[in-house]
């Protein structure tokens, strides 16, 4: 006779295999979903850590997590996800030339969702302590634009969208994240210990993303190439200028990609989300034309803050030119496809 | 303690064996008396502190045992009368001028006095510090009870002048601490002013006639102690049993030969002196019995040595059967106990033992199912739990595998719960940071963790400075933490260089941490590891610097002497509205993982509650609750 199998016993979905899983294999990316709800997960110079046992079996930390939680094939979109509308602009404003990324797009069109009052806090990555990125809590124009530019560090930011949550307040936020910081939105959206993210979160920027870097290591790099932290803006300039373009107290320095590359985040080489998909906005750099970004319009939302900005002569607009789409199109599914044969190298050891 | 140079001669008081050996000490004329504080050992140095000024002797804490030592050789040189008291750890850090002091020799009758801790109740080890009399041929006099403490020690400093060389009277934690009537003796009326004789020189060569002068003095002091009648025999002419016993054992084995009823059949020799042995002595009760148990405490000090003169003599003594460490007879490790001494005697003898009434012992282990279960930890408001809890997080966001290399103190707790298991290694006074210089030279081999070296005040100035002197010099890379809660806490509040007072409540000169790392080169920073976030952030920077060795000053008033001086400044509570308790998000993280005895966690409600008797108001738990639900608020406000 055959014994009755035993039923199996339920798999944690807590800290403790948030660190089999992600953590202590060297898989985490920085995004922040895990921070900022319980004291056990803290974030020091770029890199999370659970110095004790939570002891709790499930928990919102490994729910929240993108990378525990990643679907690869993401089989039901295309490479680029929905788009309801596909632009290349940039912001009209003087005081943004020189202090933003490409375009300016995503500072503008923050700063007017805080004008208008269709959220009235937004979260971004900005420069703390010693130049370490992490999230700030934004409430008006002037904070984002200090908040402008990237240095493409992992910074945790979503610590602070989790401590925003976590107060005893209603008012609408909006979160500027990479792919896997949208990811991580959306699960913190559909999770039924988080009601109040769905209810608050108002409208998501999502940025272009081909891989992030950790802090720690990036610094040391810049130190041996006599750069010191913090970095005003970083950059990956387009093929086959081979080239980090890093920004310090004024001054300008190149650093070979190839080492910059071999920074990166482990976890990021099973990321198969270039654009974002989950956002209201993506916005990457605009192939072939500096100083212009990519803009897709993912929801009606989004669109609707897109016009609006166009509308009120903040952003200067032109539809997307078909070519460049190609190209967009063709990056992501080339990461999509790296992305998936890097999970199956790993399952398959 | 109590001024002992008080007590009325001729009038029984109870005393402490410490306290007996400090009156004894002045009955002698003692006029300099130093220690490094250590228990078991301590009383002894603070009773004789207390009864100074009206002695009219000088008393000191010393930086350590071999100065403490070195101190009291001083008065011997001088011609007056010195002592220096320890634990038996300290021994080992006298050694080195003990085997070359015993060769110069004494002018001054120089006692050296060790408490030895069996069990290591209060130690880091058990060490057994008898060996340091055969190591340095001295003589060894051990009493069992208060009474003899006081006698004995006045026997030592007589010895001691009569031979010329240093005596050692060995103490034990249960005899430092056990109090019993003792009847003290007069008090000398006039001590010699001290003076050295420029004609008087004490080293030690030619070191191989001296090495025999200092073996003619341990045969020379062989024949007083025989003659001294320390040593003696209780129980019947041929005893079935024969039972030599030092020390508490003494009393151990009398009260063993009653428990199994065995009175008229075990004989006991009293061994008041160990070393050297007295032959004559164990040769008659040798050939009297023909079953010998040896009880002592902790190595087999006696034992060993009476085998040897068996040895010699067996054709005359015939065969004899010896029952001790070697048979199991005696435990190799651990107190002994009437008990344990009973189950001997019982089984060398044949006669039914039970230590036990079964009984008894059933309802005895149902009534400690009913106490809850607790673990040694750092006192409510420890400035320590704030250091390793720093330590702890930033070792861990470090993420290199950090190690901590402990030392002795209160800090030691470093290697339990209390204080987060973050402490690797810990070994003796000063070795904390030694083995930080050595592993911070293993950089260029490939030892890419970073290196913690923790040292408190006290044990800073003990004996940590050579180890720095060696990294400074070496340029080892390492982080010292010292965690200077001005005290030395862990052995009583004694005072220590850095607190600038003294023994004897005199102002000294405090010596400064941080002029002594200015001196050496050594960058350094002052923190309060009641501030977190400063802490934590000065040791993280400090780890990823590199390079060298580099100081943190982890400052805070012991959180004990802190109550003395008028407690600390913050009422805490907690807001039950706010308290996560067991939910995603905390799950009791004050009182499950930061552990300060001032919270309790009440299962009824399944939230925090403050301990109001236990808190001290340090304010460190509203640092690291996540939901700002423990409160601090100034103590002056909410009076």
């Amino acid at each position: 006779m055959v014994p009755p199998a035993a039923s199996p016993a339920p798999q944690p979905t807590g800290l403790e295999r948030l660190l089999a899983e992600v953590i202590n294999p060297g898989l985490c990316v920085a995004c922040g979903a895990c921070l900022g709800l319980c004291p056990h997960l803290i974030f020091l110079d770029g890199q999370v850590a659970a110095p004790d046992a939570c002891g709790l079996t499930s928990g919102r930390c490994y729910g929240f997590c993108p990378v525990a939680q990643r679907d690869v094939s993401r089989e039901s979109q295309g490479p680029i996800g929905p788009v309801l509308g596909a632009w290349q602009g940039r912001a009209t404003s003087k005081d943004l030339q020189g202090r933003v990324q490409y375009g300016g797009v995503v500072s503008e069109l923050l700063a007017l969702a805080l004008d208008q009052s269709m959220v009235r806090e937004a979260v971004v990555t900005a420069a703390g302590l010693r130049g370490t990125p992490q999230g700030i809590r934004v409430t008006e124009r002037t904070g984002v634009l200090g908040a402008a530019g990237s240095v493409y560090a992992g910074g945790g930011a979503l610590s602070s969208l989790n401590q925003a949550l976590s107060e005893d307040s209603n008012h609408p936020l909006a979160v500027v994240g990479l792919p896997c910081q949208v990811q991580a939105v959306q699960a913190m959206k559909a999770h039924p210990q988080q009601p109040q993210a769905a209810r608050r979160i108002h409208l998501v920027i999502g940025l272009f993303c081909t891989m992030n870097l950790p802090w720690r290591g990036l610094r040391k790099l810049l130190a041996r190439h006599g750069v010191q932290a913090p970095l005003s803006r970083a950059d990956f300039p387009p093929p086959p200028a081979g080239i980090f373009q890093a920004w310090s107290n004024g001054s300008y320095h190149e650093l070979p990609l190839d080492q910059v590359r071999a920074l990166s985040y482990p976890g990021c080489a099973g990321c198969p989300d270039l654009t974002s998909d989950g956002a209201d906005l993506s916005v990457g750099a605009c192939e072939g034309k500096p100083g212009w970004n990519t803009i897709l319009a993912r929801t009606h939302a989004g669109a609707g803050l897109l016009e609006l900005a166009a509308g009120k002569g903040l952003l200067e607009l032109e539809p997307a030119q078909p070519a460049s789409m190609e190209h967009l199109t063709q990056a992501a599914s080339d990461k999509r496809k790296r992305a998936t044969a890097w999970s199956e190298e790993r399952r398959h050891g | 303690m109590a001024d002992v140079s008080k007590l009325a001669p001729g009038q029984k008081v109870l005393m402490q064996g410490n306290e007996a050996i400090a009156r004894g000490a002045l009955e002698a004329g003692v006029s300099l008396a130093a220690a490094y504080p250590g228990n078991p050992s301590s009383e002894i140095l603070q009773t004789l502190a207390d009864s100074a000024r009206s002695a009219g002797i000088y008393v000191e804490w010393s930086t350590n045992e071999k100065v403490a030592l070195e101190s009291a050789a001083a008065a011997s040189y001088a011609g007056l009368r010195g002592m220096a008291s320890m634990k038996q750890n300290g021994v080992n850090v006298a050694q080195d001028f003990i085997c070359n002091l015993t060769i110069s020799g004494t002018k001054g009758g120089l006692v050296l006095v060790t408490c030895d801790d069996p069990s290591g109740v209060s130690s880091t080890n058990e060490q057994d510090a008898r060996f340091i009399a055969r190591v340095a041929c001295l003589p060894l006099l051990e009493p069992a009870t208060p009474a003899e403490c006081l006698k004995l020690t006045k026997l030592a400093f007589e010895l001691s002048e009569q031979i010329g060389n240093l005596v050692v009277l060995r103490g034990l934690a249960r005899l430092s601490h056990t109090r019993a009537g003792v009847t003290p003796g007069p008090l000398p009326e006039a001590k010699p002013r001290p003076h050295w004789d420029p004609n008087e020189r004490w080293f030690t060569i030619p070191v191989v006639p001296r090495h025999q002068v200092m073996l003619d003095k341990l045969a020379q002091a062989g024949e007083l102690i025989a003659a001294a009648g320390v040593n003696y025999y209780d129980g019947p002419v041929r005893p079935e049993l024969l039972v030599i016993a030092s020390g508490s054992s003494r009393l151990y084995a009398d009260e063993a030969r009653r428990l199994v009823g065995a009175g008229g059949r075990v004989g006991i020799l009293h061994m008041g002196a160990t070393w050297p042995l007295d032959q004559e002595l164990i040769l008659e009760h040798l050939a009297r019995a023909d079953k010998i148990l040896f009880a002592e405490e902790v190595d087999p000090h006696i034992e060993s040595g009476v085998k040897s003169i068996y040895a010699q003599h067996v054709r005359e003594l015939g065969l004899k059967d010896f029952y001790g460490q070697e048979t199991g007879h005696k435990p190799p490790i651990g107190e002994l106990s009437p008990s344990r001494v009973a189950a001997a005697m019982a089984d060398i003898l044949g006669l039914p033992w039970q230590e036990t009434d079964p009984a008894y012992l059933a309802k005895a282990k149902a009534a400690q199912a009913l106490v809850a279960p607790r673990q040694v930890g750092f006192c409510p408001g420890c400035p320590h739990r704030a250091s390793y809890w720093s330590m702890k997080q930033v070792l861990s966001a470090d993420g290199r595998e950090g190690i901590v290399s402990g030392d002795i103190g209160c800090y030691t707790m470093g290697v339990l719960p209390t204080g987060y298991e973050r402490v690797n290694a810990v070994h003796c006074m000063g070795s904390g940071p030694g083995i930080a210089s050595g592993l911070g030279k293993l950089r260029s081999q490939g030892f890419e963790q970073p290196v913690i070296s923790v040292v408190g005040d006290s044990t800073f100035f003990h004996a940590a400075l050579p180890a720095l002197v060696n990294a400074r010099w070496n340029n080892s890379d390492y982080v010292l933490v010292v965690l200077d809660n001005s005290a030395t806490a862990m052995t009583g509040f004694q005072p220590h260089p850095g607190t600038g007072s003294t023994a004897m409540g005199q102002a000294g000169t405090a010596v400064d941490v941080e002029q002594i790392c200015a001196g050496l080169g050594l960058p350094y920073t002052v923190l309060d590891p009641y501030d977190l976030e400063a802490t934590q952030e000065a040791l993280y920077d400090a780890l990823q610097i590199g390079g060298g060795l580099r100081v943190l000053i982890f400052r805070r008033t012991c959180a004990l002497v802190q109550n003395k001086r008028g407690g600390h400044p913050w009422r805490m509570s907690v807001d039950p509205q706010l308290c996560r308790g067991e939910d995603c998000g905390c799950d009791r993280f004050c009182t499950r993982v930061f552990r300060c005895p001032g919270l309790v966690f009440d299962q009824a409600t399944g939230k925090t509650v403050l301990d109001e008797v236990v808190c001290v108001g340090c304010g460190v738990c509203a640092q690291i609750c996540p939901a700002g639900a423990i409160k601090a608020r100034p103590k002056e406000a909410t009076a």
